[in-house]
């Protein structure tokens, strides 16, 4: 077996209360490292096309990779694959908290859960006995997912589900700790399989091949960390609600349903605001993370809570308009316990305040006010009344009561808080992006939005180059399974430090965005490892992983998406942009909005696909995706 | 010609206000210049120090990206400074 797995898969048979170790795939493992590529690996071949996303044949996979188990700085999140009822396309979502490293205790690369309990049913896996018990879960079935872990107890791992996906909302999600693997539906697949808890334990090592270098660079990395301005400093100090005034002044922080990209008021909701105001605390939530950028604040009648973090603070503040952070810390907190994800469900308040804007529902729900929201917060997750309906998400929301014009989705699952209008990559990036519009597939808005130095986000240069490096990147850190965040490390302390109007920040912005060819070369080059998961990677596998060959098996990782997603039936039609985005512009020097059609040719050709957006057969057969 | 000026958080708790009006300016530098004198001589080290790591967008726009200091801005237009971050 490769160093750094634990060489197992288990499979739970949940209809027969049945299961079996069994060994991993070591080419697959090879192929797609681990997490979501090693499931969505596994999910393409167990499954036909057209399965019922919450019927018994779709399987839930909870992936880890190579990383886990290791105490690599933000190594310990696990992947959750899916068939999305969200979407109906694929669906995945990777969590931080501490069933990765509990998994990887147990001696568990891979947990396979197939068909349905007949009734509520938690699971306890003792790794080292090799013994999984089906336990009867009645007493914990309704409670929210901070009960369900308190009873459970701190002696395990847990991956828990709250009440959103026990009534199957289409945006539910799973919890562990504090962390949420939240998008795309995957805890209505296991509400669907009547299935509340996991728990796992193990006292297995990760058995790496070379330790002491390991050691011994990871011992130098956090000190590197550290000192990092995003990693060591603002992060810790603001968490990621310290981009809120970054994204506001450049005018891509959703508001009013994104109609607009600016509000007067979204200092009152920042990371900066929080500290002076509303913190009590500051902490990591996942093991191993020296970044901290969790946050922990009093929500009245609760206590002390997980703070919101920048999705949320966006997606319920300026989003509908209240710019209250104790709010949006109760909101916050209410579909944390829900388990539910917060873009979502912000996205799908926020279209529900427009249709009422329109007269076209009366929900009861308006821009600017708070009133109603707790109550229709909680309807959704235990889908009552109109919150039945708002629990099936903005697209299923658009065709029931109209609006396709402003329905914040794509490919089905609800935009991220960075309005691509403003971030032309990005825009692309949703638009592309297999599981929909999310901005951690490849959260290209850091180079040309937020990120110390960005190229010109809204000129069509390197624009379609940039979303499939970031994607590809994205796949092998989502399969290792590493912190999107680590990527941030990525631009050095120097160039942090760099007045932001000098003539040498200027330079060398212009040198990016001017540097496509080179830019596809040098991330080509499979060489020896440089960045720290490759050497990561290296030294717990003994394999040599280098930018080049992250940016092949990332590329295979996608392309396989890609072609789950068309055997799923989506075709090139679903990679567009909500019209909102396409048509109405929010910069003063804009005519229309977003220039998709423009740069979805160029990023089609780039990717080794057809006009229609299918990948060659030579794209495949280079990229080795078996289909 | 009123051209709205937005704060960075740091800015903004020096001077006590988060935005306000100037008039007068024609481009970029105008404008920073305006809002060096709203801080005076009482914070003029307050003023360098809090630029220096600052960026500066016009309607959203990173002057960086355009003519620099030098950009024109136009009535109506919103000049905020703003500090790059991460997040998400």
């Amino acid at each position: 077996m490769i160093k750094g797995y634990a060489g197992r898969v288990l499979e739970v048979d949940l209809a027969n209360r049945t299961y079996a170790f069994k060994p991993l795939d070591e080419d697959s493992a090879r192929l797609y490292i681990g997490g979501k590529g090693y499931g969505t690996r596994l999910l393409y071949d167990m499954t036909a096309a057209g399965i019922d996303p919450l019927g018994p044949t779709n399987p839930l996979i909870f992936a880890t990779g190579p990383l886990n188990g290791s105490v690599a700085p933000q190594s310990n999140r696990f992947a959750v694959v899916c068939k999305s009822p969200l979407t109906g396309g694929i669906g995945n979502a990777a969590c931080g908290g501490s069933f990765a490293y509990g998994m990887k205790r147990g001696g568990i690369d891979i947990l396979v859960l197939k068909h349905q309990a007949a009734k509520p049913v938690r699971l306890d896996i003792d790794g080292d006995a090799n013994a999984v018990r089906f336990i009867d879960a009645d007493d914990l079935w309704g409670k929210g997912t901070y009960a369900t872990q308190e009873i459970l107890g701190k002696k395990k791992y847990h991956a828990v589900i709250g009440p959103a996906g026990e009534n199957k909302v289409l945006y539910a999600g799973i919890v562990s700790n504090e962390r949420i693997a939240g998008r795309t539906g995957v805890g209505a697949v296991m509400g669907s399989k009547l299935l509340k808890a996991i728990s796992v334990s193990g006292s297995r090592k990760l058995d790496m091949d070379d330790e002491e270098k390991f050691k011994e660079y990871t011992k130098w990395l956090r000190e590197m960390f550290r000192d990092h301005p995003v990693l060591g400093e603002k992060l810790k100090r603001y968490g990621t609600a310290g981009i809120v005034n970054t994204t506001n002044a450049r005018n891509i922080i959703p508001t009013h349903n994104f109609k607009y990209g600016h509000h007067k008021d979204a200092m009152n909701i920042s990371g900066e605001y929080m500290e002076d105001h509303e913190l009590v605390g500051i902490k990591s939530s996942c093991i191993h993370c020296p970044v901290t950028c969790g946050r922990d604040v009093n929500v009245e009648g609760v206590g002390r809570v997980k703070g919101p973090e920048y999705e949320t603070v966006a997606l319920l503040g300026t989003n509908l308009e209240v710019l209250d952070l104790k709010k949006v810390a109760e909101w916050n907190y209410l579909a944390d316990d829900l388990g539910m994800d917060t873009i979502s469900l912000g996205a799908t308040l926020s279209f529900t305040m427009e249709l009422q804007e329109r007269g076209m529902l009366n929900a009861g729900l308006h821009f600017g006010d708070h009133h109603g929201v707790s109550d229709m917060i909680k309807d959704i997750g235990h889908r009552r009344g109109l919150g039945n309906d708002l629990a099936n998400g903005v697209k299923r929301m658009s065709e029931q009561y109209g609006g396709h014009e402003f329905a914040m989705h794509v490919k089905g699952l609800e935009l991220s808080a960075y309005d691509p209008r403003g971030s032309f990559a990005q825009g692309v990036e949703y638009a592309t992006t297999n599981r929909g519009g999310c901005h951690v597939q490849g959260a290209s808005m850091y180079l040309e939005s937020v990120g110390p130095l960005t190229i010109n986000p809204q000129n069509l240069k390197l624009k379609a180059d940039i979303p499939i490096l970031q994607q590809n990147l994205a796949c092998t850190i989502n399969s290792m399974v590493l912190c999107i965040f680590t990527t941030y490390g990525l631009i050095p302390k120097a160039v942090h430090n760099l007045d932001p109007n000098s003539f040498t920040h200027k330079l060398l912005s212009l040198a990016f965005e001017n540097s496509g060819p080179l830019l596809r070369a040098a991330m080509s080059i499979k060489g020896k490892p440089m960045l720290w998961f490759e050497k990561w990677l290296t030294y717990i596998t003994g394999q040599t992983f280098s930018s080049g060959h992250l940016q092949e098996i990332g590329g295979r990782i996608f392309n396989l998406e890609r072609m789950y997603n068309l055997r799923e039936g989506l075709t090139a039609k679903d990679d567009t942009l909500p019209p909102r985005m396409l048509y109405e512009p929010t910069f003063k020097h804009m005519q229309s909005g977003h220039p998709l059609p423009q740069l979805l040719p160029r990023y089609y050709k780039l990717r080794g696909w057809d006009a229609a957006g299918v990948p060659t057969q030579r794209t495949l057969e280079r990229l080795q995706v078996r289909v | 010609m009123s051209i709205t000026v937005e704060l960075t958080y740091d800015m903004s708790k020096v001077l006590g206000v988060r935005s306000f009006e100037v008039n007068g300016a024609r481009t970029v530098q105008d404008v920073v210049r305006l809002t060096r004198d709203q801080f005076g001589a009482e914070h003029a080290d307050a003023f360098e120090k809090l630029t220096r790591v600052a960026a500066v967008a016009v309607n959203g726009v990173l002057v960086n990206h355009t003519r620099g200091m030098k950009t024109a801005i136009a009535d109506g237009d919103t000049v905020t400074f703003l500090k790059p971050a991460a997040g998400g």
